[in-house]
């Protein structure tokens, strides 16, 4: 697909990065951004070597501003398309043609690939939490999602261009202030299951002191979202000049 | 309820009133929001039973109950104002950074295709404030 614009943020995967590139490119035959937000090992070349283009933040901006740089980079070379998943090897490339043709329907913008529909366990306080936060934005948005927090996600139409000027960097509001910020715009968001597979390599970033204030930080958010003004206080993102785009091969 | 119950609580509300009003107009982040959304319900607390005060004063052993206030309030601030230098230090590195990576990119624009090509650097060379945001 040539519209298509596959965006993997990835923060020190170096063991991984190679690849999901590489599977990505083969089962998807698009052109892989690898945004590299801040990574101290080898993630950014060996993403390169593995045929990537890549993207990097000079020091660790967190995965929203990722997928932000990521969606600048798209609007900017006119891709239509945009395709998300992690850099560690957790979201399979095959089941991203999944959210693919959901979204090539054409009746929604916003194709989020959810954990849950298969079975995926998690611990009480998690699971509570999660559960508020899709009422919340399921009801916002008019349609059921269950995983609000899923970083495997299709945009298409007018979402890739919102997005790319108001996409929320901070840790969990990227995935799920962006829903709530979706349906302010009017976005059509729907949501299809998928697996997920255990990482590769490196650790998931948890601690529990840091993780609750997280909760608490998006729980204001969610909370205040609806009299905020909208944010679109990011750069204009002018459409360029159309520089070649890139194909791949 | 005497005044100076209603001259705290007026303070407290307001001060989560500005709170947030900035987040409302995206001009402050939420973590600082929240610390002081904190110190207001505190005051909140404060404003509606004062004996509070006395009855922590007197667990720690304190004859004086506002000096317990006084004690808290230097320490919360002086807490804060350190994390606020750890902030800054952390942006100036950033900045500099930033400003480094723009000359290398102008020099490399001005160079054109002639020269050496650079060769592209894998990390970064932040390891050392790599905190999160």
């Amino acid at each position: 697909m040539a519209d298509l614009l596959v965006i993997v943020p990835a923060l020190n995967e170096e063991g991984a990065i190679a690849g999901v590139v590489a599977a990505t490119s083969e089962a998807l035959s698009a052109q892989v951004v690898v945004v590299d937000d801040g990574s101290t090992d080898g993630t950014g070349a060996a993403a390169r070597a593995a045929g990537a283009i890549v993207l990097r933040h000079a020091f660790n901006l967190g995965v929203g501003a990722a997928v932000r740089t990521g969606l600048r980079y798209a609007v900017e070379h006119g891709y239509e398309t945009v395709l998300q998943l992690d850099g560690d090897g957790q979201h399979d490339p095959d089941e991203a043609s999944l959210l693919l043709r959901r979204l090539e329907r054409g009746d929604v913008d916003v194709v989020v690939g959810s954990r849950f529909e298969h079975g995926y366990a998690l611990a009480p306080a998690r699971r509570t939490v999660m559960r508020l936060l899709s009422s919340i934005v399921s009801r916002r948005l008019g349609t059921r999602i269950t995983d609000t927090t899923s970083g495997f996600r299709a945009f298409g139409g007018p979402a890739v261009e919102y997005f790319s000027r108001v996409y929320p960097s901070e840790y969990l509001s990227d995935t799920v202030e962006a829903l709530l910020l979706a349906a302010d715009a009017g976005l059509r968001v729907t949501e299809i299951p998928i697996h997920m597979r255990r990482r590769e390599t490196g650790t998931a970033s948890t601690n529990p002191v840091t993780a609750t204030f997280h909760v608490v930080r998006l729980l204001l958010v969610v909370a205040v979202h609806r009299a905020r003004v909208s944010p679109g206080a990011g750069p204009a993102t002018a459409p360029a000049p159309a520089p070649p785009k890139v194909e791949v091969g | 309820m005497r005044r100076l119950d209603v001259f705290i609580l007026v303070v407290a509300l307001l001060n989560v009133a500005v709170m947030l009003e900035l987040v409302r107009r995206r001009q402050l982040r939420e973590k600082y929001a929240l610390l002081w959304i904190s110190v207001g319900i505190g005051g909140i607390v404060v404003g509606l039973g004062r004996t509070v005060i006395d009855r922590v004063a007197t667990s720690l052993g304190v004859a004086y109950g506002p000096s317990v206030v006084f004690l808290g309030a230097i320490l919360f601030l002086l807490l804060v104002c350190m994390h606020l230098s750890w902030e800054v230090s952390r942006l100036e590195e950033r900045t500099r950074i930033l400003a480094e990576e723009l000359a290398l990119l102008r020099g490399g624009q001005e160079a054109g295709g002639e020269g050496r090509r650079p060769r592209i650097a894998a990390t970064t060379p932040e390891g050392r404030i790599a905190g999160k945001a």
